[in-house]
C-alpha cells in the first residue's frame, strides 16, 4: 500500500478512503470467484450441465428429470456445504490464530478435529450406540460435536491455569496426537467394514449433504459468524496482546471462553458433517490478512467467509474431477493448494504473520 | 497537592498466587504529578505497575481509585480512568499506527468500534503530543524502538486517561529518545494534568524528571517521597547495592570508583572545577589519587567524593590543609596542578604548587597556558625552589599518558 508520509488530516482521509475502496473491491472480486466456483460445482461432473440448462432448472426449481435431480439433490448441497464450510472453518481458524496470538493456530493443529476423530471413530468402530439402536447419521455428527469440545474443555481447563499460550498451543497439539493415537488401536482392533466406512469419513468429505444439514449449517452458522463479526472490536484489541486488551477494558475471562466457545463450534459443526478438513483453517486467515493488508478483524471475519468459501468450493471441485471418477480426500487438495500459496505470500512479503 | 489522591494503595500485598514479592505498599498518586518507581531488577516493581493497572488482584490490602475500590470497577470503567504502557516488544503485523493508536479509543467507541470525527481528533493530537503524526501510516512491527515506544505512549494517550503507567519507557532506547521520552511525560503532566507512574532504571534521569520517587527493594517500599527528599547518596547506594559507585544528590549523577591498581600514586592540586575530569580519568586508569586542597563546597570535591578519592578539605582558604598536602607530597610519585584559575579562592592552591615544586617531586602542569604563569611564578619564587622538573601538558590525556609512562618505567627498573 501507499508508503507515502501524511502529515495532515486530509491526507489521511483520502488514503483511508483509497484503502476503503481497495477492500470493497477485494470483497467484490471474491463474491465474484465465489459465484462463479460455486456454478462450476454444480455445473461439472460425470454429467455435464450447461450454464442456460442449470439457470432454468434453478429458476423452475425443477427436480424433476435427471439433471433437475443431480442438481437439486447432490451438486447444489454438496456446492453450498463445501461452501458453507470453508467459511466456517476459515472463521474458525482466524479465531484461533487472534487467540493464541500464534500463526500455526488452526482448528485441525489445536486438536479439535482429532477429538472430533476419536469420538467418531469410537462410535463407527466399535459400534457404541450409546442406547440408540440403529448407527444412524446423526450419531456421528453428535459424536464429532462431543469430541471436538472434549478436546476444547482440556485446552480450556489448561487455559484457566496456564497464562502462556505457547503451553495452551502444545496441550492442544499433545492431545491431537493422544486422540490420533487412540483411533490407531482402535482402527487396529475393529472389522473391515467399520474401517472401511470411518476411513471414508476421515478423508473429509462434502459429498451426501441433504438439504435439512444445509439449512442447520447456514442458520446455525450464521448466526455464530453474525456473532463473530460482534466481537471484532476485542479481537482487534486482542491482537495487542492480552494484557493491553485488558487494560482497555475488554473483559478477558469472559472473552477467551466466548472465542474458544465459538470457535470449537464452528470448526466442530463442519468436522462433524464433513469429516476432518485440514489447512482451511490455518491457511485461509493468512491469505485474507495479505489479501486485505490489514490485520483488523471487521475486515478479516467476512473476508475470512468468501475465502474460506472460494479456496474449499474450489478444492472440492479439484477433488472431484482430476481423477474422475475416482474421488480424492478434500484435506490432500487443500494441503496442496494452500500450502504454497502461504508459502509464496509470506515470503513475496517478508512480514511476520501472527 | 492538597486535594485527594487519584490512586491510592492501602497496605497492598503484591506477588503471584502464594508468592508475595512486596508487601504494605501505601503510595499515592496526584494529578499531574510524575511518579518514579526505582528499583534493581526483579525489586517487583512490574509487579507493583500490574496490580495498580488491575491486572493482577492485590494478595493482600486494596488500590483505590478515585475513592472506589479498583476491583469494584467494570474494566471499562477503569479503562476510561487508566491506561498503561507495557514491555511488550512484539507488535501485531499488517498493523498501521494510526490503528494502533487508535485502538486506544477502545473504551470510548461503539461495538463496531467506529471512530467518530472526535475520536480521530484525539488520536492525530495524540500522535502530534509525541511527535509521530509523520509516521501515522507506518506499519507498526517496522518502527525503530524509539519510534515504538512514542507510539505506544500515544495509544496510552489516545484512551484519554487520569493516570497513565509506564513500565520501564525508555528501555532499549538511545538517549536522544529517552530524553524525549522524558520530554513527553512531563508534557503529559504539566499540560494534560495526567498522573504519569513510571517505573525507570535511570536514576539520574529519575531524580530530574520526578515529582517523586518510590524506592523499591527487599518487599517493601523504602521510601517514597520527592527526590530531593528521598534521593541521598546512601539510599541510592543502599537500593543497588552499591560498593565501587556513588549516587550524588548535588550532581545529580552517578560515579563510578575503580580500586587502583597501577601501583601509582598521584597527588591532584584543583579546585573551582578544574581538575573534575582528571580525577574520573585517573580513577578510571587505576591510578590512586590524593586530592587537595579542596574547598568544601568546590565541585571539584563533590566529584572526588563521590569517586572515592581522598581528599584534603578545608572551609575556607585560610586552612590547615595544606600542612596536611605536604605531608602527603612524600608518598606521592607526581604531583599534578590541575590548572584552576589563580584568584583568591585558589591561594592555597598556588600555595601549595610552590611547595611541591619546593619538595622536588615532579609537578605536571595542565593547561595551555599555564607555562607561561609557572614562569612567572618561578622568577617570583626563584631562590626558594631546588631542581625539580615541570612538565606541560595541554589537556588530561597527556597526563595520563606521561603517568603511564612512569608506570612501564617502574616495571622495567623492577626486572
Amino acid at each position: 500500500m501507499t508508503t507515502a508520509v501524511f502529515t495532515c488530516k486530509d491526507n489521511a482521509g483520502a488514503a483511508y478512503r483509497r484503502m476503503g475502496q481497495r477492500r470493497a473491491v477485494t470483497y467484490t472480486v471474491f463474491c465474484v470467484i465465489l459465484t462463479c466456483i460455486i456454478a462450476l460445482n454444480i455445473m461439472k461432473g460425470s454429467v455435464s450441465i450447461s450454464f442456460g440448462e442449470l439457470v432454468s432448472i434453478l429458476a423452475h426449481h425443477d427436480t424433476s428429470g435427471i439433471n433437475g435431480f443431480i442438481v437439486w439433490k447432490i451438486r447444489l448441497p454438496r456446492a453450498l456445504a463445501s461452501a458453507l464450510g470453508g467459511g466456517y472453518l476459515a472463521v474458525a481458524g482466524l479465531l484461533l490464530q487472534v487467540f493464541f496470538n500464534n500463526p500455526i493456530a488452526g482448528p485441525f493443529i489445536l486438536g479439535i478435529s482429532s477429538g472430533a476423530t476419536l469420538m467418531v471413530s469410537l462410535v463407527m468402530l466399535t459400534g457404541i450406540t450409546l442406547g440408540f439402536t440403529a448407527l444412524n447419521p446423526f450419531m456421528s455428527t453428535l459424536a464429532a460435536f462431543m469430541g471436538a469440545y472434549g478436546v476444547m474443555m482440556i485446552v480450556m481447563a489448561v487455559a484457566a491455569r496456564v497464562k502462556n499460550t505457547i503451553t495452551l498451543l502444545i496441550v492442544g497439539l499433545m492431545t491431537g496426537y493422544l486422540c490420533h493415537g487412540v483411533t490407531s488401536v482402535l482402527m487396529a482392533f475393529a472389522e473391515k467394514e467399520q474401517i472401511k466406512g470411518f476411513v471414508l469419513w476421515q478423508l473429509g468429505s462434502f459429498s451426501g449433504f441433504r438439504w435439512s444439514e444445509i439449512q442447520i449449517m447456514l442458520i446455525a452458522g450464521g448466526l455464530i459468524c453474525l456473532f463473530v463479526y460482534g466481537l471484532a472490536k476485542p479481537l482487534n484489541a486482542f491482537l495487542l496482546g492480552e494484557e493491553y486488551a485488558a487494560s482497555m477494558g475488554v473483559n478477558i475471562r469472559v472473552f477467551k471462553i466466548l472465542i474458544l466457545m465459538v470457535s470449537c463450534a464452528l470448526a466442530g459443526m463442519v468436522t462433524s458433517v464433513a469429516g476432518p478438513v485440514a489447512f482451511v483453517g490455518l491457511a485461509v486467515p493468512h491469505m485474507v490478512r495479505l489479501s486485505f493488508a490489514t490485520a483488523d478483524n471487521r475486515v478479516l471475519v467476512p473476508g475470512c467467509i468468501l475465502a474460506g468459501a472460494v479456496i474449499t468450493g474450489l478444492c472440492d471441485f479439484v477433488a472431484r474431477m482430476v481423477f474422475s471418477p475416482v474421488e480424492l480426500s478434500i484435506s490432500a487438495i487443500t494441503a496442496f493448494f494452500g500450502a504454497p500459496v502461504v508459502i509464496t505470500l509470506v515470503l513475496k512479503r517478508r512480514m511476520t504473520l501472527s | 497537592m492538597k486535594t485527594d489522591p487519584l490512586l491510592q494503595t492501602c497496605t497492598l500485598g503484591v506477588g503471584y498466587g502464594k508468592k508475595q514479592i512486596l508487601s504494605h505498599v501505601d503510595l499515592c498518586f496526584f494529578a499531574g504529578e510524575f511518579v518514579c518507581l526505582l528499583g534493581p531488577n526483579g525489586a517487583g516493581k512490574t509487579t507493583l505497575l500490574r496490580t495498580l493497572s488491575g491486572h493482577l488482584a492485590p494478595l493482600e490490602g486494596k488500590v483505590i481509585l478515585d475513592g472506589r475500590d479498583l476491583s469494584s470497577l467494570k474494566s471499562g470503567q477503569l479503562a476510561r480512568r487508566m491506561s498503561v504502557v507495557l514491555t511488550v516488544k512484539t507488535m501485531p503485523a499488517l498493523f498501521r499506527v494510526y490503528d494502533f493508536v487508535a485502538m486506544g479509543r477502545y473504551p470510548h467507541t461503539a461495538w463496531t468500534g467506529r471512530l467518530a470525527e472526535h475520536d480521530d481528533a484525539v488520536v492525530m493530537e495524540a500522535l502530534a503530543l509525541v511527535g509521530a503524526e509523520d509516521l501515522a501510516f507506518r506499519d507498526i512491527s517496522r518502527l525503530s524502538d524509539g519510534e515504538r515506544q512514542k507510539v505506544l505512549i500515544a495509544r496510552a494517550l489516545a484512551q484519554e486517561p487520569d493516570i497513565m503507567l509506564l513500565d520501564e519507557p525508555t528501555m532499549h532506547l538511545d538517549l536522544r529518545h529517552r530524553m524525549q521520552i522524558m520530554g513527553i511525560l512531563q508534557t503529559l503532566c504539566r499540560e494534560k494534568g495526567i498522573c504519569v507512574a513510571a517505573s525507570l532504571h535511570d536514576v539520574e534521569t529519575a531524580a530530574r524528571v520526578a515529582d517523586r520517587v518510590a524506592l523499591v527493594k527487599d518487599g517493601g517500599i523504602k521510601a517514597f517521597g520527592p527526590p530531593e527528599q528521598v534521593m541521598d547518596k546512601d539510599a541510592v547506594s543502599f537500593l543497588y547495592d552499591f560498593t565501587n559507585a556513588g549516587f550524588d544528590p548535588v550532581l545529580g549523577s552517578i560515579e563510578i570508583s575503580m580500586p587502583p591498581c597501577t601501583g601509582i600514586k598521584v597527588f591532584v592540586i584543583g579546585g573551582m572545577g578544574s581538575a573534575s575530569v582528571l580525577f574520573r580519568l585517573l580513577v578510571r586508569k587505576g591510578f590512586e589519587v590524593v586530592a587537595g586542597v579542596l574547598l568544601k563546597n568546590d565541585i571539584d570535591c563533590f566529584v572526588a567524593r563521590s569517586l572515592g578519592i581522598n581528599c584534603i578539605v578545608q572551609d575556607t582558604v585560610l586552612g590547615d590543609g595544606i600542612e596536611q598536602a605536604c605531608e602527603m607530597f612524600d608518598s606521592c610519585d607526581f604531583v599534578i596542578d590541575a590548572g584552576f584559575e589563580f584568584n583568591d579562592l585558589t591561594m592555597h592552591g598556588m600555595d601549595l604548587i610552590c611547595r611541591a615544586l619546593e619538595s622536588g617531586k615532579t609537578l605536571v602542569c595542565l593547561g595551555r597556558d599555564r607555562k607561561r604563569i609557572m614562569e612567572e611564578i618561578m622568577q617570583a619564587g626563584a631562590g626558594k625552589i631546588r631542581g625539580s622538573d615541570i612538565v606541560y601538558c595541554d589537556d588530561e590525556t597527556c597526563v595520563a599518558g606521561i603517568l603511564e609512562e612512569k608506570m612501564r618505567e617502574n616495571k622495567t627498573g623492577t626486572v
